[in-house]
């Protein structure tokens, strides 16, 4: 639980103090672009941790200031992290997180460990969340036309509509929300509608939540979650539903897949995949089908025929169509009550229902598939953006509360928004930034980071978190609730409506429950089971391929649907399957790109109905034919200093009606883009980078021992090596995300990146082998391999890379002089270079997000994966200081603690009990490149081959 | 009266014309203008390269078109070709005077002067490669409050060292070759500033007899030392690749192949200035075609030994059999920059077998082209050598190509200018050959022919 | 022809040679020094401080124990510099209206800390630990120097990297057991080697592990 603000009193004078206040200015650039308030805040925030540290190394004169509090609280300890459990949230949706605070100040997330929804494991989002903390282009003070105002004004403005408000009712007042699963604001909506029964609530969500429950309502015939329990799964079939892919529900998916498929010697999961567009859950998948969307009705109701599904039809197929469902429903009807088959969005309604029937057939429900009521409930009965619109259009709406939503941006092209706003008396827009709706609002009022609010969430399982902030406010903010509570006519403290919502709910001994509740993270219960029946009857047959080509939209793998856009680490986190940083594509199939004879890079327009897109094309290998993929979440206008103009907007051409696929036309314009891609080579030219094992001969052939000139380095007490298990990788990026956060890597921007100067230390590589037409994926993450006979400590002239005892090439900054010596040396490429200073770029993060127990690398100097020394030491030091040796699971790196499929393991490989030395021990253990004689420290685990290619399939 | 077939010098002149002939040039120098125009674009260079430097520093070696994988690309090249040409100046020198090859006297001087200004391009590189160049001396080893010293088992160490000495015997050479000819231009000199100038240079040198057999016996013992020097030097930098693991550098033909490589680029560039030299201030008579004829010999056998290191790499290659040293082998003859390799291959070797023929040899202008064509084909050489290796190593997901900038280029050719202007004022300003050796050569032919 | 050089030119040109050399070679020794030296190592100066505290006054001759005013240094990597609050302990009694204390008083009605000037400062790549060496039995004399006799104080020794690696090389010598840690007088029995020895088993100290370049820097 926090006591922040008390903690900042004794130093608010110091901050006023302006010599300080100078030097803040030299150490955070950001702070300069604060107006007074925040800027005194901030300073506020900063200036222990700043005066306690001694600002900074490169200081001039060698005697600097030391400036202590007048009144030290007991609980400040400076130089030592304190964690804190709360929460962000992703659409809505509680990413419960353990928050890492050095002197006040955020620097770190990891997920909740102990928490159903994360066990300690995190993806990108929750990674990145911190960095948006900082965000310098956050608004930082409510407006009024563009023109700061202050909070009383707005409390002002809110009474005056209020009274307007009162007169009908609020009959012309309408509420526009995005998805939301926090009781406290449901509660304060529940109130607001309870005084203003005419106003209505509208809901805009642009992640497919609606959608979601909408299907269930077509195949139920009630709103419903699904909860897929993978865990409990042998075999899945997924009708491009991308359920290990980005988004708020991969952690425990990822979680639960990793589970299962690690049941027991063999692969305890296949995965079948019919998919359209490339992504995780194919390149993972045993069995994967190219299909382009508008095939998956056809596709699942004849797999419902074959399995007896009364009512279902055979639908004509091509051969490699029916080679896989001869497949897959046989792996069904072999697994029935452990097997589970799901759709994704765009698959339609039909699909939906088809697949609701089969998963009854094979007994899925309360087996491999939990119903429960919808998490994300408004509590209140909602109406559409749609109609939203049309109200607008027609003049019935004066007042127009925007929620943390940007519909000006993210509203299908068709609805127009924009121009429908113009028509509103006054709109208010609340959210974390001045974005695109921001700015032709007539209010903006901006909200506080989940990190500094008072509030509650739920995370996808149901279970709720109590909000609470780690840091004041250094910007002149208000939380939702507060904003809420000031359209109810109160002006609250920032946690006063969160503890009554919870006062409510806990009943007696509330003070206990939530102290508990805050310092688990976790309040108890989650959403109940609900028994469930697809609705019977007639299902009408799948309307027959439409004319034009199936276009798809995905929401971007990084910067979701725009709402990450202005953060460097996201914009520069290479993509899942293109590797592509700093935009998104339009993906095409291998087959259409050679028929128009499009290269990557040349850039294509997009026409659906009428309105056109342009973004440049990317050929995407095992994308089906006659199938284009648009991403959203870039394009932006307002997103700040680095997220403005990148990409293409895609929602410009989204239809309101079918938002996930539509038909369209696309052709090639003579005009060719720059992309900035991290990985240029995809196929393994026969070289046995990644390894593959399968059922029938599981184990690799043991390596021949390599002869050394040098004699082998002595080993201290712990010998630390890293095992990385390449089956288990979803190539989900979360271990980068963290690793960036954890080692101040620098983001170096657009330019650098096409040059081939990203700094990430661990790249997810990306291979293809087999045709480009239906290729099978690999993911193998590679960071430094820590050679035992290491290539690049021999060649440094001024032992700026080191060995340690513990077996770790220490790669020293102040002592490197920069002749990259090593890097040219290093036959896996793990080395980054400083070619310029990147520290200070203008998509450079804010400097109180960097890890103070990191160097910030300065130009010239060579870097790479040190396995996050920072933390042996601190595990050395605590458990040197109580005299005891390390245990296994002391030290855990950034990459693997982030891991949700648990694929990173690290711990000390002279432990023979160590997990990681069980690890070296399997049969499907090897080491990259071993004939090189380098004797890596970090090894792979083979993939199991359990698929298309294996023995009983080529016969 | 003819010169023998022996003779390398025609015999049909007086001692005293050869000695006021060269110590002419410094004295009141011909071709005045053609030596401005020269020196012009020098200096235009040399600024080029000021200004790349002070770039190069203020904004740091990301100016270049250097990423991950290629992190070693113009600035290591162009040191060893640099340090390649440094080499032809003291083999000739050295070597010849070992084995006593009379022809050699002609062209010595400014061959040693060349390779001096070469070396000091070369050296001046692995500073400009540096990320933070202003730790440089952390490469010496000295007493640190660090507590660390330099790490003995890198190759780039060794090289600091290799180069330095081999720099520090160059110039002893060129200088201890060069005193009779300081005392015979202080002599000469009528101008007290010239006196001064040439007579502290000259160290008191009276020409007698003890001062003769002295200095003979110090010239032979540094050319002695500087000999396996100038194989020492090539066979280290080869290291720099050779001791890595990367497919294309991980061979035992490199040493030899480098130092062979550097010879025969030294020999063009000497070949090159002796035409030039010959032809601006008209020395037809000192460096004769019989000079250009062993030129062009000893430049047509260094080009075969080379283009035998071509063919045994190959070789190398198919019998070793390495997976990763072939795919490397294709980047290089079929690859991205297969232009490269190529360009290396003809520009090395088709040129040069037009000196099989006699007439060829003796033609000053067609020598100097094959010569220039051998120096561009060299630079392709290191090119090809550098980035064919690191642009595709082992790892497929870390292939990258690369492409130098505009610095990378200015930096280049200002080191040219670096090169050029203190070797005009060389020429300028000191006996471009050597006086008395072409004197005692021409004496012993005299003696010869008149039996 | 007329003589260029009087006969002693060749004299001159010798001890010109002979000084060269020598100078170069001085000037090496001299930049060696240098780099040793106090001015470079900013040892002994006693910087300005806001309030002329004497350590001499409070630990030498009123005994005060280190820990009572740097109070973190057992349980983080910084020992602190003591809050306002700390010095009012005693100064809202004693001394109430030393006009030398009247920063110190300010600091306080005004809520604002003092400004005081760091003596001991490693530069920010050197990640150095207090709660560790402690705990280890390294003693707060071994690197600050005898600040009980400091009337205003300075940096004792230079914090050169060859300073720190000496110790972490070969940490016996300066150990001492755990209750004699901020003792500034103490002196072993014997030979100090053999009790540090004793004392590095006894506290499990890593040797040969602690020199590799990780343990400070990151």
């Amino acid at each position: 639980m926090t006591t922040l603000p008390k903690q900042w009193t004794s130093i608010e004078e110091l901050a006023g103090d302006p010599a300080f206040a100078k030097k803040i200015a030299a150490e955070f650039p950001v702070a300069a672009s604060f107006p007074p308030t925040a800027r005194r805040d901030f300073l506020k925030i900063m200036a222990a941790s700043l005066a306690l540290a001694g600002l900074t190394g490169c200081e001039k004169s060698p005697f600097v200031a030391g400036i202590p509090y007048v009144d030290q609280p007991e609980s400040a300890l400076p130089g030592v992290p304190r964690h804190y459990a709360t929460a962000v949230t992703l659409d809505g949706y509680a990413q419960p997180v353990l928050a890492t605070t050095y002197d006040g100040r955020p620097t770190k997330l990891d997920g909740l460990p102990g928490h159903p929804a994360t066990q300690g494991r995190s993806d990108v989002f929750m990674q990145a969340a911190v960095l948006q903390l900082y965000d310098p282009d956050r608004a930082q003070s409510p407006t009024r036309a563009g023109e700061p105002v202050t909070w009383t004004d707005v409390g002002a403005m809110f009474s005056d509509q209020r009274r307007e408000w009162q007169k009908d009712g609020g009959k012309r007042l309408r509420l526009l929300l995005s998805q939301t699963t926090s009781p406290t604001l449901v509660r304060q909506i529940r109130e607001l509608q309870s005084q203003f029964p005419a106003a209505r609530v509208h809901l805009h969500d642009t992640s497919g939540e609606r959608e979601r429950i909408a299907h269930a309502i077509a195949a139920y015939g009630e709103p419903l979650d699904l909860h897929y329990q993978l865990d409990a799964c042998s075999v899945v079939v997924s009708f491009d539903d991308d359920f290990l892919g980005p988004g708020p529900r991969q952690l425990l998916n990822a979680i639960k897949w990793a589970q299962a498929r690690r049941r027991g010697d063999v692969p305890g999961i296949q995965l079948h995949c019919a998919e359209s567009i490339p992504a995780a859950t194919g390149a993972v998948a045993s069995y994967r089908l190219r299909a382009a969307p508008s095939r998956m009705p056809h596709l699942v109701e004849t797999l419902a025929a074959r399995l007896g599904v009364v009512g279902a039809s055979v639908n004509d197929l091509s051969a490699e169509e029916r080679r896989w469902l001869d497949r897959t429903g046989a792996a069904l009807n072999a697994a029935k009550g452990r097997a589970l088959v799901t759709a994704g969005l765009g698959t339609g309604a039909q699909t939906a229902r088809w697949v609701a029937q089969i998963n009854e057939t094979i007994g899925a429900s309360g087996q491999t598939l939990k119903l429960t009521s919808p998490v994300a409930d408004p509590g209140v009965a909602t109406a559409s953006l749609d109609e939203l619109v049309i109200d607008m259009n027609t003049g019935q709406v004066d007042t127009l509360v925007i929620l943390d939503a940007n519909p000006v941006y993210t509203a299908p092209g068709s609805l127009d928004f924009a121009s429908a706003l113009s028509k509103v008396k006054t709109s208010i827009h609340i959210g974390l930034y001045r974005d695109e709706t921001g700015h032709r609002g007539t209010w903006q009022l901006p909200l506080t980071h989940d990190l500094e609010s008072w509030s509650d969430a739920r995370a996808v399982d149901g279970a709720a978190t109590i909000i609470q902030p780690v840091m004041t406010p250094f910007y002149d903010v208000r939380s939702r609730h507060q904003i809420m509570a000031m359209m109810l006519g109160r002006d609250q403290a920032a946690d006063e409506s969160v503890r009554k919502t919870w006062r409510d709910a806990f009943g007696e001994s509330f003070d206990a429950k939530w102290q508990q509740a805050l310092r688990d993270g976790l309040v108890a219960g989650n959403a109940p089971e609900i028994q469930a029946t697809p609705v019977s009857g007639k299902i009408e047959p799948a309307p027959p391929g439409a004319d034009g080509s199936d276009i798809a939209f995905r929401l971007d793998p990084t910067v979701w649907d725009g709402r990450f856009a202005n953060l460097g680490w996201l914009q520069e986190l290479p993509k899942p399957l293109s590797t592509l940083t700093w935009g998104n594509v339009v993906a095409v199939s291998p087959a259409w790109a050679r028929e128009v004879e499009v290269e990557n890079g040349d850039v294509l327009e997009i026409d659906i109905d009428g309105r056109k897109v342009s973004g440049p094309a990317w050929i995407m290998p095992g994308q089906a034919d006659n199938t284009f993929g648009l991403w959203l979440g870039h394009g932006r206008e307002q997103a700040g200093r680095v997220g403005d103009g990148i990409g293409y907007n895609a929602y410009s051409v989204r239809p309101a009606a079918t938002p996930w696929l539509a038909q369209g036309a696309v052709r090639k314009l003579d005009r060719k883009e720059t992309l900035a891609v991290t990985q240029l080579h995809h196929r393994m030219e026969g070289f046995d980078l990644v390894r593959e094992v399968s059922v029938a001969s599981p184990t690799l052939p043991a390596p021949s021992p390599q002869p050394s000139l040098y004699p082998p380095h002595p080993s201290a007490k712990n010998a630390w090596g890293m095992v990385i298990d390449i089956d288990s990788c979803i190539g989900c990026n979360a271990c980068v995300a963290a690793c960036t956060a954890e080692n101040n890597i620098a983001v170096v921007g657009k330019a650098q990146v096409e040059m081939g100067r990203e700094m990430h230390w661990l790249r997810i590589a990306r291979y293809y082998v087999g045709d480009v037409e239906t290729p099978r994926s690999y993911f193998q993450p590679v960071p430094c391999m820590q050679c035992e006979d290491a290539p690049c400590e021999m060649g440094c002239p001024v032992h700026a890379t080191t060995h340690s005892p513990e077996g770790i090439n220490q790669m020293v900054y102040n002592r490197c002089i920069g002749t990259r010596t090593c890097s040219s040396y290093c036959p896996y490429k793990v080395r980054r270079f400083n070619y310029l200073d990147y520290r200070y770029t203008p998509e450079a993060p804010a400097e109180p997000v960097h890890n103070p127990d990191v160097t910030l690398r300065s130009r010239g100097v060579m870097e790479k994966c040190t396995y996050c020394t920072q933390r042996i030491q601190a595990a050395h030091v605590a458990a040197d200081k109580d005299n005891r040796d390390l245990r296994d699971g002391d030290v855990v790196t950034a990459c693997q603690a982030a891991c949700p499929t648990r694929a990173i393991v690290f711990g000390d490989i002279n432990d023979p009990d160590s997990e990681v030395s069980k690890l070296r021990r399997s049969g499907r253990h090897y080491a990259l490149l071993e004939k090189l004689g380098t004797r890596p420290r970090t090894t792979y685990l083979a993939k199991w081959n359990d698929g298309s290619d294996d023995e009983d399939d080529r016969t | 009266m003819t010169a023998s077939a022996t003779d390398i010098l025609p015999t049909d002149q007086s001692i005293g014309d050869i000695s006021r002939q060269l110590t002419g040039i410094p004295l009141h120098f011909p071709a005045r203008r053609q030596w401005w125009i020269a020196m012009t674009i020098a200096i235009v260079l040399l600024v080029l390269f000021i200004v790349s430097v002070i770039e190069l520093f203020t904004r740091g070696v990301g100016i270049w078109g250097l990423n991950v994988p290629v992190t070693w690309a113009f600035a290591i090249h162009n040191y060893v070709w640099w340090l390649g040409i440094g080499h032809a100046g003291t083999l000739i020198s050295a070597l010849l005077l070992l084995t006593g090859s009379e022809w050699r006297n002609s062209l010595n001087r400014f061959a040693e002067t060349m390779t001096l200004f070469a070396v000091v391009c070369a050296g001046i590189y692995p500073v400009l490669h540096l990320g933070r160049p202003w730790y440089l001396y952390w490469m010496f080893p000295y007493p640190a409050t660090m507590g660390v010293w330099p790490q003995f088992r890198s190759p780039l160490e060794w090289d600091i060292w290799a180069v330095l000495t081999y720099l520090s015997v160059s110039v002893l050479f060129w200088y201890t070759g060069l005193i009779p000819d300081l005392a015979n231009a202080r002599d000469r000199a009528r101008r007290r500033g010239w006196q001064i100038f040439f007579g502290i240079l000259a160290l008191g040198w009276r020409g007698s007899t003890i001062h003769w057999s002295r200095w003979s016996r110090t010239y032979r013992i540094m050319a002695a030392i500087a000999v396996p020097l100038v194989v020492s030097v090539h066979s280290e930098i080869s290291l720099l690749f050779a001791a890595s693991q990367m497919p294309g550098w991980h061979s035992t033909l490199f040493p030899p192949y480098f130092v062979l490589g550097a010879a025969f680029s030294g020999f063009a560039v000497v070949s090159v200035i002796a035409v030039a030299l010959r032809a601006m201030f008209g020395l037809g008579n000192l460096v004769t075609r019989d000079h250009l004829d062993v030129l062009g010999k000893v430049l047509l056998a260094t080009g075969l030994m080379t283009g035998y290191g071509y063919v045994f790499e190959v070789v190398d290659t198919l019998y070793g059999g390495n997976s990763h040293d072939l795919q490397t082998l294709l980047n290089r003859t079929i690859g991205a920059y297969a232009w490269l390799y190529w360009g290396a291959v003809v520009f090395n070797f088709v040129p040069l077998q037009l000196l099989w023929w006699r007439i060829v040899r003796r033609t000053g202008w067609a020598l100097l082209l094959i010569s220039a064509s051998v120096i561009i084909g060299m630079w392709l050489e290191r090119y090809m050598i550098l980035v064919t290796t690191l642009y595709r190593d082992f790892l497929v997901s870390s292939w990258r190509h690369y492409t130098p900038t505009f610095w990378d280029w200015s930096t280049y050719f200002g080191t040219i200018g670096l090169f050029l202007v203190p070797f005009l004022l060389a020429i300028r300003f000191i006996p471009v050959i050597s006086i008395f050796e072409t004197e005692k050569t021409l004496l012993d032919e005299q003696e010869a022919r008149d039996g | 022809m007329t003589q260029i050089f009087s006969p002693t030119a060749d004299t001159w040109l010798r001890l010109a040679v002979v000084g060269f050399l020598s100078a170069c070679g001085a000037s090496l020794v001299a930049a060696i020094g240098f780099a040793r030296s106090s001015y470079v190592t900013s040892t002994d100066i006693a910087p300005h401080q806001p309030v002329p505290f004497s350590h001499r006054h409070h630990v030498g001759e009123l005994g005060i124990d280190c820990r009572y005013c740097h109070a973190d240094v057992e349980r983080g990597p910084k020992a602190g510099l003591p809050p306002t609050a700390t010095c009012m302990t005693c100064h809202s009694q004693i001394w109430t209206h030393a006009a030398m204390l009247a920063p110190v008083r300010q600091s306080l009605t005004e809520n604002k800390p003092l400004r005081w000037t760091r003596v001991a400062k490693l530069p920010d790549y050197v990640f150095f630990r207090h709660d560790i060496h402690i705990a280890k039995g390294v003693g707060c004399v071994t690197c600050h120097g005898r600040v009980d006799t400091m009337p205003l104080t300075y940096r004792a020794r230079a914090f050169t990297m060859q300073f720190c690696l000496d110790c972490h090389r070969d940490p016996t010598p300066n150990l001492r057991p755990a209750d004699k840690i901020t003792d500034m007088t103490w002196k072993p029995a014997g030979p100090p080697r053999d009790l540090g020895a004793r004392i590095a088993a006894h506290v499990g100290i890593r040797s040969g592990e602690l020199t590799h370049c990780y343990v400070c820097h990151r």
